[in-house]
């Protein structure tokens, strides 16, 4: 055991120390930062620019209800936006300011014109709704921008609105019994044990994301464990080791102490998140915090102990059974494999999380640390069957001790060629 | 008291037989010489005596009793197959292996510094083991293997790409450690390197022992019927004389191995006829022939 201890000691300090080690935990959550604010900061700078359009109706009064309905509707969400830029690190993007004049030469000659200044950018947008267009419900919308399908979406709906409560009004509602109508429905949504759902969007990034650094973190630190049984066996280190400490020792403290090095770097990650991010955040952070239950981090904690213990004996034994970096390369990927087709499930189950799919590749023990994880992250599922894909997985992780120990314990002291897998499956029956 | 005894051990690994029927006992503080030449069984051999492997059969006693892991903490070993750990400090990864021997780190670092200074790289303490010279990263290698003070140290190859300067360097301390009845194991494919320190011996060819015992006696057994000459002149008598069984050329001089029953003083007066003789010395056979002879013995 003390063996066990020193070396993992060893593999750990030495880990931590590096400034590769440094330089990961620090750029991993710049990158990923960078991810979510960098596209919110790139739309900012497309549609900041101040619109100006122009409301072409038969009458006065129907132009500058339009007019009007629009302004409405782009200050709300203007509002909504800026609302959102101050309580969240995600910066969302501001609809850009509007000026809207409302015309009533419905001849051609002037659509024509307008349109000329639409070409030369004088203006952005015409809204043609002469009488007819507004009887036929058909009313043209000319913009340089026609694949803008969100704002088209806006403006249609003003139009709607704008329509609907001029229609109210003639039937002789007051503007406030006209503004009761439009007021709108809020959804709340609940389970069938009465707990109310977070945003659903919310749980779907808060999961990938941290499903992503448990995929991320368990193939990492797995390649790293079979680096460092490389590197012994390159080094030629590996008979000294022999020497004193059984390779049983030497698999173990490899694995606890790189393990270590992720589970540091992870709470690193974890306490920079918690401390920083979340209360600067206010409302979003709220949501996310909600997302984040202790239960939560505490599976996190479990599937990554889990993952990381299986894939790193894989790892391992690949590690002794290679010579190489590049024969390495060759075997990882039926380590890889499994690895992929779990994030494949993942996102799956993230959607349909009571899934056949879902169920059965949470069951399985080389997907199921990501898939379960993905499953009790967006709809916990039943106790039984976490309690079970844990025991599988447990169970699975023992077997392949024990197994890869043996292809580790002849593996470190074969130099030369790779070797065959009926070689590999002698090498089990070592006593 | 033997510090390893080894009785009918065998070991082979699929068809191959490494290790075939060896037996031999090391006696406590006796410098001894396990020789042959590459792919003979010597490493094989050390591996089972420190339980890297385990003998298929046959019995291996180290310090008296049959191996443990306890008794790993008494040995010191130098592969072969030098390693280090590349990126590690000196100092840091001297102490780790002295730990892992069961030292408390104090200890470990004291005695670290220590050996650096007796071996002249105390400077390097700090430094990372791949900026050292080869030659440094063997004396570490070196140091590694005795910082616990073992009882039994085994030298893999202990003189393999050392200078000569670094090479007596480390023949001392190993004298030293004699000095302080400490045994020593030997194992090399290089006879001359060792014939001088050791105290008795066993040749191994193809797994199996071909001759062991007394150095002295091994060589008496042998008898002076070797002899160096020196000379200017024809050297066909080489290849003609009934009293020569087989010589070495080795261009400034040759090394003659007298037919049995041959008189020495008869071949001097042969050479002299033909040629001008400046050395004509009687000698031991060296290790080396001795090996050549017992193998080729045993081949025919």
């Amino acid at each position: 055991m003390r063996n066990v201890w020193l070396i993992a000691r060893r593999e750990y300090l030495e880990r931590v120390r590096t400034r590769s080690f440094m330089v990961m935990t620090v750029l991993i959550p710049v990158l990923m930062a960078g991810l979510m604010i960098g596209p919110g900061l790139l739309a900012d700078r497309i549609s900041h620019r101040a619109k100006h359009l122009v409301v072409v109706a038969s009458g006065e009064a129907t132009g500058e209800a339009i007019r009007d309905q629009m302004l409405d509707a782009q200050q709300l969400s203007r509002d909504t936006a800026e609302q959102a830029r101050r309580s969240s690190f995600k910066k969302a993007a501001i609809p850009p300011e509007l000026t809207i004049d409302v015309d009533t030469d419905t001849t051609n000659a002037h659509k024509a014109e307008l349109t000329k200044k639409v070409a030369t950018k004088e203006l952005d947008g015409i809204i043609w709704a002469p009488e007819d267009a507004l009887a036929s419900r058909n009313i043209t919308l000319i913009t340089r921008d026609v694949s803008s399908f969100i704002e088209n979406a806006e403006i249609q709906q003003s139009l709607n609105q704008s329509l609907s409560r001029q229609a109210l009004s003639n039937k002789g509602l007051n503007a406030q019994e006209i503004q009761d109508v439009f007021r709108p429905v809020r959804l709340d949504v609940q389970d069938a044990a009465g707990k109310g759902a977070a945003n659903p969007q919310i749980v779907f990034i808060v999961s990938l994301v941290m499903a992503m650094i448990l995929y991320m973190s368990v193939l990492l630190y797995g390649i790293n464990v079979m680096r460092a049984v490389l590197d012994e066996k390159t080094s030629r280190i590996m008979e000294v080791m022999l020497s004193v400490a059984k390779p049983k020792e030497m698999m173990a403290g490899k694995i606890l102490g790189v393990g270590s090095v992720g589970l540091t770097q992870i709470a690193i990650w974890a306490a920079v998140t918690l401390a920083y991010i979340v209360p600067s955040a206010a409302a979003m952070g709220g949501q996310i915090k909600s997302v984040l239950s202790p239960s939560l981090l505490v599976y996190f904690a479990v599937f990554y102990l889990l993952g990381y213990a299986l894939y790193s004996t894989l790892y391992a034994a690949i590690g002794s059974m290679v010579n190489s970096e590049q024969e390495a390369q060759q075997l990882q990927f039926i380590v890889v494999l499994p690895l992929v087709a779990a994030v494949g499930v993942m996102i799956t189950a993230a959607q349909f999380p009571n899934s056949a799919v879902a169920i059965w590749f949470s069951m399985i023990p080389l997907t199921s640390p990501l898939v379960m994880f993905m499953r009790i992250a967006v709809q916990t599922p039943p106790m039984w069957q976490i309690a079970l894909s844990i025991v599988l997985l447990a169970g699975t992780i023992y077997a392949l001790v024990l197994l890869c120990g043996r292809i580790y314990r002849v593996g470190v002291l074969m130099y030369g060629k790779r070797p065959t897998l009926p070689e590999i499956l002698k090498w089990l029956k070592y006593a | 008291m033997n510090v390893v005894e080894l009785s009918q051990v065998k070991k082979s690994y699929d068809q191959f037989v490494a290790v075939d029927d060896l037996s031999f006992n090391i006696e406590q503080g006796a410098v001894f010489g396990l020789l042959g030449p590459n792919g003979a069984g010597k490493t094989s051999t050390i591996r089972m005596m420190i339980g890297i492997t385990a003998p298929d059969t046959g019995q291996i006693n180290v310090f008296g009793r049959p191996f443990e892991r306890k008794s790993l903490q008494r040995i010191g070993y130098l592969p072969e197959e030098r390693g280090l750990y590349k990126k590690m400090k000196v100092l840091d990864q001297l102490v780790f292996l002295g730990e892992l021997h069961g030292m408390n780190p104090a200890a470990a670092k004291q005695k670290a510094m220590e050996w650096c200074e007796r071996l002249e790289i105390a400077e390097k303490l700090q430094s990372k083991v791949e900026e050292l010279s080869k030659g440094m990263q063997q004396k570490i290698q070196f140091i590694a293997a005795l910082l616990h003070d073992p009882d039994f140290v085994i030298m893999d190859e202990p003189f393999v790409g050392l200078d000569p300067v670094n090479a007596s360097l480390l023949k001392d301390v190993l004298l030293n450690l004699k000095k302080q009845g400490k045994t020593i194991l030997f194992s090399t494919h290089r006879m001359d390197q060792v014939e001088k320190l050791c105290d008795s011996i066993c040749l191994i060819s193809r797994g199996r022992s071909v001759l062991q015992g007394n150095l002295k006696q091994v060589k008496a057994r042998y008898g002076k019927n070797n002899v160096q000459i020196e000379y200017d002149g024809n050297g066909d008598f080489l290849e003609h004389s009934q009293l020569i069984g087989s010589y070495n050329n080795y261009g400034n001089y040759v090394e003659v191995r007298l037919a049995p029953g041959a008189d020495p003083q008869q071949l001097l007066r042969m050479v002299a006829e033909r040629s001008r003789v400046s050395k004509f010395e009687l000698m031991e056979p060296s290790l080396e022939e001795i090996f050549i002879d017992v193998v080729g013995k045993n081949d025919a």
